[in-house]
């Protein structure tokens, strides 16, 4: 049994890494934390530092991967954005290290429960990410990360996701793979275009100007996140070869007669799978569809599970202010050119700042979903909110002296 | 530095570089034989070009070759003699823009005066300022600048980007260090001369070289590596006993070619 930050933590340590530089953030340290003892104790062969932000973190993880180490860190939150900028230079050095973000809401308000504003505002930066449902699901798709970021057809860096709370300090059965077999499965990283030799310097991340040389740059890094996608596939076999498990870009949960899909991520999938039994229980031709890898984005593997449902209900746990759900937008951009795509595309917004997930609350999403299927028009976004929830809120408001004047 | 401007009576619909100039003004004649300043790009034999040098046309056009219709002023020589600075050019290429232009002459005046205006200059300064550029203005000849060319419309050919190994598609450098390569004598306007009699052997000058471009000699003396000396003059106002003095580079308008 072990913590989701533990199994993170086995995740660097079995992938043998050389440097690891850290700083503490809620709900992440104990990752870290756990890192040092090994460090210290002499159980994991790392050069750990501790550095005085995040920025200094990030700048000094990319530099040593840089040279051609190995390198594992881990943030959270407000730590990741305040990292943000340096994650667009460390996938343009195309440095492959592994960063663990274990998923808090951002402020303000402030709080320390998950939801995926923090880690999906990097989408963009040219990291790829993996967004885990299970503590042993983080610890194996560590070792697939590194594997895939080092190989030549990627070369970018990962980022592997996980809740706060309630996969950060959850407890679960955690096998712990071999460490031999997880040295086959993850030969040692020679990159040919990284390295320090003091005879032959090199700069990496140089200047340009004009527009056209950094036109050819960043596809670059496009296209390199496009293999991922097959990349993955062969990741997969292998770590299912070796170590028995399966994991694919996405999984379907009883999706073989589904009418109607529930499309959500990460550890509040497994309340989603647990909705979709009662559902079907009760006579609902229900499944859940979980995105597991997002960037890069497989819109085939989503496009096929998709196709030819009655209506698809996307839960995001984030909200873009004036946009809506940020993985709605996405699904439904893949879905355009889908010609047997659902008839109703639903938007729902829930578990924001970690707020549970109540089963009433996933029997309405599919109660809806299947009405907006039967009419044949999408709905939302509706954000998950219950009177209950609104009734505890006003009780507070009166604490705090919120008044309307 | 290179910057653009485009006139016109009709709305503009066009941004950034100018790729076809009708006009093209040369603030420093050492920068046409600079391939990396590529300041004769677009130019044409309908392009109406000025260069600040003290030759006529016909000289310049025995050191550089340049297509176009050529005209010349000595700005640096009328901004030196008046402010005893040769950074102050920016009204006079102004102003001889505004003359090849077309533009009237207190029209090209005012827009002096706001420019220097909003860089604090005095009011005192700005008449100076705006007096020399007016002077600049009338002693050169308009030209006619040609109407501007059109070409029938095609589709680029568009390279679709196909993934290359990290080695090749990494914004990296590891070729070994060329800098020496890229001669930058050319962009001075004063040399640094040593009179060696009066050299007390101190170093500052080695010290203070911005670029590392002084070398001393075992008798204590600095040697300086004029092609890539950009002649900023830390070295002749740092001197304490003044045995650096700035000569003005005058041989011709190239006073130094890139090779």
């Amino acid at each position: 049994m072990m913590t989701g930050n533990l199994a993170a933590a086995w995740g660097a340590r079995l992938a043998d890494v050389d440097y690891i530089p850290a700083f503490p953030i809620t709900p992440q340290t104990e990752i870290v934390e756990a890192l040092s003892k090994w460090c210290g104790g002499g159980e994991l062969a790392a050069r750990f530092v501790t550095l005085d932000s995040e920025h200094s973190m990030l700048t000094a993880a990319g530099a040593a991967e840089a040279t051609g180490a190995r390198v594992f860190t881990a943030t959270s939150s407000q730590g990741l954005l305040y990292a943000f900028e340096l994650l667009y230079s460390v996938s343009g050095w195309r440095a492959p290290l592994v960063l663990v973000n274990v998923s808090r809401a951002l402020a303000a308000p402030i709080t320390l429960e998950p939801d995926h504003n923090d880690v999906l505002a990097a989408r963009d930066s040219g990291f790829l990410q993996i967004h885990a449902e299970t503590c042993q699901e983080v610890l194996d798709s560590i070792l697939m990360a590194y594997r895939i970021a080092e190989d030549e057809r990627v070369m970018l860096p990962v980022i592997v996701n996980l809740d706060g709370f309630y996969l950060s300090f959850t407890r679960e059965p955690v096998v712990l793979p071999d460490p031999d077999l997880v040295r086959r499965f993850l030969p040692p990283f020679r990159p040919s275009h990284l390295g320090f030799k003091a005879s032959a310097p090199h700069a990496l991340g140089t200047a340009v100007v004009g527009g056209s040389i950094y036109s050819y740059f960043r596809p670059q890094i496009h296209l390199a996140a496009m293999n991922a996608l097959s990349v993955h596939e062969e990741v997969a076999l292998e770590f299912e070869r070796l170590f028995g498990r399966r994991y694919d870009l996405v999984e379907g949960y009883r999706l073989e007669d589904a009418q109607d899909l529930l499309v959500m991520s990460n550890a509040f999938a497994s309340r989603g799978k647990a909705a979709v039994d009662r559902a079907r229980a009760e006579g609902r031709r229900v499944g859940l569809l979980r995105l597991r890898m997002i960037r890069p984005w497989p819109a085939d593997a989503i496009r096929s599970a998709l196709r030819d449902r009655r209506a698809v209900a996307v839960l995001d746990q984030n909200l873009s202010p004036g946009q809506g759900g940020i993985l709605f937008q996405e699904i439904a951009a893949c879905l355009y050119h889908e010609p047997r795509r659902p008839r109703a595309l639903c938007s729902f917004i829930g578990g924001l700042g970690g707020k549970n997930i109540s089963e009433g609350e996933f029997h309405a999403i599919f109660e809806q979903t299947a009405d907006a299927g039967e009419r044949g028009e999408g709905i939302g976004p509706v954000l998950l909110y219950t009177e209950a929830e609104l009734r505890e809120m006003r009780e507070l408001q009166l604490l705090a002296g919120a008044s309307d004047s | 530095v290179a910057a653009f401007t485009r006139i016109s009576r009709e709305a503009i619909r066009e941004r950034g570089v100018v790729a076809h100039p009708e006009l093209v003004v040369v603030a420093e004649a050492t920068l046409i034989a600079d391939p990396a300043a590529r300041v004769t790009q677009g130019v044409s034999e309908r392009t109406a070009v000025f260069v600040n040098s003290p030759l006529v046309p016909r000289q310049l056009q025995d050191s550089v070759s340049l297509p176009g219709r050529l005209s010349t002023m000595d700005l640096t020589g009328r901004t030196l003699a008046e402010f005893g600075k040769r950074e102050a050019i920016s009204a006079l290429l102004g102003a001889v823009a505004g003359r090849l232009t077309g533009l009237e002459p207190a029209a090209v005046s005012e827009a002096i005066r706001r420019e220097l205006l909003d860089l604090g200059l005095p009011s005192a300064a700005i008449g100076r300022h705006q007096a020399l550029a007016l002077r600049c203005y009338e002693d050169l000849a308009p030209v006619e600048l040609p109407p501007p060319e059109t070409s029938p419309l095609s589709s680029a050919m568009l390279q679709l980007p196909v993934y290359e190994p990290p080695g090749r598609g990494t914004a990296r450098i590891s070729a070994a260090a060329n800098s020496v390569l890229r001669e930058t004598g050319g962009w001075r306007t004063f040399r640094p001369v040593l009179d060696p009699g009066k050299c007390n052997g101190c170093w500052l000058c080695f010290a203070f070289c911005p670029d590392g471009v002084i070398a001393m000699t075992p008798e204590d003396k600095p040697v300086i590596d004029y092609e890539h000396c950009k002649g900023c003059q830390i070295c002749v106002h740092e001197c304490p006993t003044k045995a650096l003095i700035a000569q003005r580079e005058e041989e011709g308008a190239v006073a130094w070619r890139a090779k």
